[in-house]
């Protein structure tokens, strides 16, 4: 059986979560309506996004500028 | 020269749409105008301006003129103008939706109240009841929260009653070993080209799954189970991708929007270098502000799902309700 997008998304997140500028991953959905893996960016940085695989284990990942999160 | 007031009028009717096109104008009106710090008779058109600024610093579209048809202006500086909003008042019984804060912090939301054991509790956030682990039980919590004017004791509401410790995050390595490994993968991103680093990390022991913290209120008719602007609970409901959802909250009162990404892990700085990791998040478009954490998030039935507690500009961060209510053992 195919893993989940969530699994997917946890066997991965510690590692995406390690590079520099990446401040959320979790699961989404694209503009067409599919399931996606969203990673956070604090800022546009043209070296995090090379970083960031655009496929994981057959998910897409989408990267989204979402600035620093702050507790409110 | 004085002015007779019915012409005024009719100049101020003809001309107010065009003085509020500027974008510095928040108020038209007729005034005496005052010269120097003090009134003369002479009657003006008063413009409010956010800022006042000199005309050197201005774009010349966006320069008041000194007159219009013949009646004087005056410009005055207002700031922008705001609806007194309730949120940041007094009120008893004290609704969800309004600010309230620990004796130490400057202010939050009220979010909703919860029961435990039979006993109704208010629900916040740990950053806004319990100081961000800082408070002690039986701390005094006010209503308003200190930066809304709330003073102890005259404003104390209730007691800090539990709250779930808010695991953060080491600041980067100081261990020898490990920074080596950080430098050994960071030589590697060097050699493929790449400025990307990779920090080094203690292992929490426990990611975080809720910034959570409930009070005992004094007397029981100080609060309400009302939300503002939303009236009451109907039940829980477990967060889904798309859900419309909405909060009222001490900063922006009502708020709408969608839940956009589930099993969000997300890194939340909370000033000072200070972060801490949270998993198992919901997460919003832009629907909050500094203050409004706490605020409790529903779907449009009026179902609980959520506990809002940060964000940047373009989005918003909520605990799942059913986290908060198991890790403080809740109910509705």
């Amino acid at each position: 059986m195919l893993p989940t997008i969530q699994e997917v998304k946890e066997k991965h997140q510690a590692a995406i979560l390690k590079i520099e500028g990446v401040i959320s991953i979790g699961v989404g959905l694209k503009k067409d309506k599919t399931p996606a893996i969203i990673v956070g960016l604090k800022q546009e940085n043209q070296d995090t996004i090379r970083s960031i695989p655009s496929v994981l284990d057959g998910y897409p990942v989408e990267i989204q500028i979402i600035g620093s999160i702050k507790a409110q | 020269m004085n002015s007779d007031i019915s012409k005024v009028r009719e100049i101020l009717k003809a001309t107010r749409k065009r003085l509020s096109d500027n974008p510095d104008v928040v108020a038209t009106g007729i005034g005496y105008k005052i010269v120097d710090g003090k009134k003369t008779s002479d009657l003006s058109i008063t413009c409010s301006v956010k800022r006042k600024l000199p005309g050197s610093q201005l774009l010349k579209k966006d320069i008041i003129a000194s007159s219009v048809d013949g009646i004087p202006t005056d410009v005055i500086q207002t700031g922008v103008i705001r609806a007194f909003m309730a949120n940041t008042g007094r009120i008893r019984p004290a609704p969800g939706g309004i600010s309230i804060g620990h004796i130490n912090i400057t202010a939050g939301t009220l979010g909703c109240l919860v029961k435990k054991n039979n006993e109704v509790y208010i629900l916040s956030n740990n950053h806004v009841l319990a100081n961000e682990n800082n408070g002690q039980i039986g701390d005094p919590i006010l209503q308003p929260g200190p930066y809304d004017g709330g003073l102890y004791p005259g404003d104390h509401i209730a007691d800090l009653y539990q709250f779930i410790p808010i695991n953060f995050s080491d600041a980067p390595h100081k261990c020898s070993t490990v920074n080596g490994i950080a430098g050994f993968l960071n030589g590697l991103a060097k050699m493929v080209n790449s400025s990307a680093r990779f920090r080094t990390y203690s292992v929490q022991a426990v990611d975080n799954l809720v910034d959570a913290a409930i009070a005992k209120p004094f007397n029981i008719s100080d609060v309400t189970g009302e939300i503002l602007e939303i009236g009451t609970i109907q039940g829980t409901v477990s967060g889904e991708l798309g859900m419309a959802i909405k909060k009222s909250g001490r900063t922006t009162g009502l708020t709408t929007g969608e839940i956009a990404q589930i099993d969000v892990s997300v890194t939340v700085s909370y000033g000072d270098n200070k972060t801490a990791l949270f998993v198992d998040q919901l997460m919003a478009g832009a629907m909050s502000q500094g203050g409004d954490s706490g605020s409790a998030v529903l779907n449009a039935d009026n179902k609980l799902t959520g506990l809002l507690f940060a964000g940047s500009d373009s989005t918003t961060i909520i605990n799942r309700i059913e986290n908060v209510f198991t890790a403080l053992g809740l109910s509705i």
